[in-house]
């Protein structure tokens, strides 16, 4: 359980910890944009750098490093608000705001690091996708790899293979419910699913007609935990209507 | 000392006031979240409460791909961890029993968690159908609802 410094307090963290769950230990705020808890971290994004000094080195040595992907060692030293990492972090959100203008979360944190207007020339083609990956990275966390990154530099974007409907899309809405910038459409209704130019019928409860998964995610889950499709169907209202009659059946033993 | 949560279907008539606590309790800004606790109503003051079984070998703990699912071990509940929900609504699908709730006001899974190990809903019930108890007192057989005692006369004033 190693002891690190963060800010000046102490704190012990898992010997598997990251620099940022050792901050957030400290109960010190690091910002951050590709990152999610149940997620591997990505580094990606660039805003969670602070500055770290291994124990061995010089005290006033540091290496400016991404928190959530850093790991912890004993005796570590970790600064998150020197003037260094908040210019650092500034110009990364210039950068951001340059890509993306229009977009609410880039402005809000922009600002909070003293830019109203990107000092570089703001993108004529405005997007809303600051490439956090984190809609990727989730699909691949389900099993399902739907979507990935393609092209690079200005032409880097989302997509599915060949901008085609992509055939391994089960419907589940990772993607599109983690986007921290809300920049994936989709439509939704107990009849059908649409996202990535792709149609999902919804897995209806036979009785009811209600649905809240596809056809696809319920085959998808099917496979994997050995169980038939079929055991998804049942809405949630109707396994509640079935248990109560369980229960009425039950007799009190005395 | 471990408590467990009690429900004595024979006392539930039904009223609704632990859906109403369970909302309120949740929600915010004055608006009611969707009640972890349903009361299945079989009529005049029969209901049924059905509410998480916080199983031990839960399915929808199994099936969360992010394992947004974990037991609380002073609680004995199943909590979520809100900063690892998807909103993939397989747990939803995957309980055997559906005891999760998909919320659409708040777009987002909701369960009952025993509110941290004070349940909101417990001091609301007039019969005590459901109850927060010491786990010693789980197989005592519930007191049968004196029933007729909690009818009475509305008249027109005479």
């Amino acid at each position: 359980m190693p002891t690190l410094k963060v800010n000046g307090r102490r704190v012990i963290v898992d010997s598997d910890a990251t620099l940022l769950d050792a901050a957030r230990a400290a109960g010190v705020e690091v910002p951050t944009l590709c990152q999610f808890d149940g997620l591997e971290p990505w580094g990606g994004c660039r805003l969670c750098v602070v500055d770290m000094s291994q124990a061995n080195w010089d005290d006033d040595w540091f290496k400016v490093v991404t928190a959530c992907n850093h790991p912890v060692d004993e005796g570590m030293t970790v600064i998150t608000d020197s003037d260094r990492i908040i210019e650092t972090r500034r110009v990364v959100l210039d950068l951001l705001l340059a890509r993306c203008p229009d977009t609410p979360l880039i402005q809000q944190w922009a600002l909070e690091y003293g830019i109203e207007q990107t000092s570089y020339t703001p993108n004529p083609d405005p997007d809303d996708c600051i490439l956090c990956g984190l809609c990727t990275r989730v699909c691949d966390h389900i099993g399902v790899s739907a979507i990935s990154s393609i092209n690079r530099g200005w032409g880097r974007e989302i997509a599915p293979p060949f901008n085609q409907p992509p055939p391994d899309c089960i419907g589940c809405l990772a993607c599109a419910e983690i986007c921290p910038t809300d920049c994936i459409p989709f439509e939704t209704s107990t009849v059908r699913r649409k996202i990535w130019g792709k149609e999902f019928e919804m897995l209806r409860d036979p009785k009811t007609g209600e649905a809240v998964i596809t056809k696809e995610q319920a085959e998808h889950f099917a496979e994997r935990s050995g169980v038939p499709m079929t055991y998804f169907e049942t809405s949630d209202r109707s396994k509640r209507r079935e248990m109560a009659k369980t229960f009425e059946k039950l007799q009190v033993v005395k | 000392m471990h408590m467990i949560y009690k429900v004595s279907v024979e006392r539930c008539i039904a009223c609704g006031k632990c859906e109403l606590a369970c909302a309120f309790a949740h929600g915010s800004e004055g608006r009611p979240a969707k009640t972890r606790i349903n009361i299945h109503r079989r009529g005049p003051e029969l209901g049924t409460p059905i509410v998480c079984f916080q199983c031990d070998d839960a399915a929808c703990v199994a099936v969360c791909p992010t394992e947004a699912l974990a037991r609380n071990v002073e609680t004995g509940a199943i909590e979520m961890v809100r900063s690892r929900c998807i909103s993939c609504r397989m747990c939803v699908a995957a309980c055997p029993f559906g005891n999760m709730l998909w919320d659409e006001t708040y777009h987002c899974v909701q369960k009952c968690d025993l509110c941290g190990g004070d349940p909101r809903c417990v001091p609301f019930c007039p019969t005590g159908a459901i109850a927060w108890v010491p786990v010693e007192e789980a197989a005592i057989p519930p007191e049968p609802l004196d029933r007729e005692s909690l009818t009475f006369e509305t008249g027109t004033g005479v």
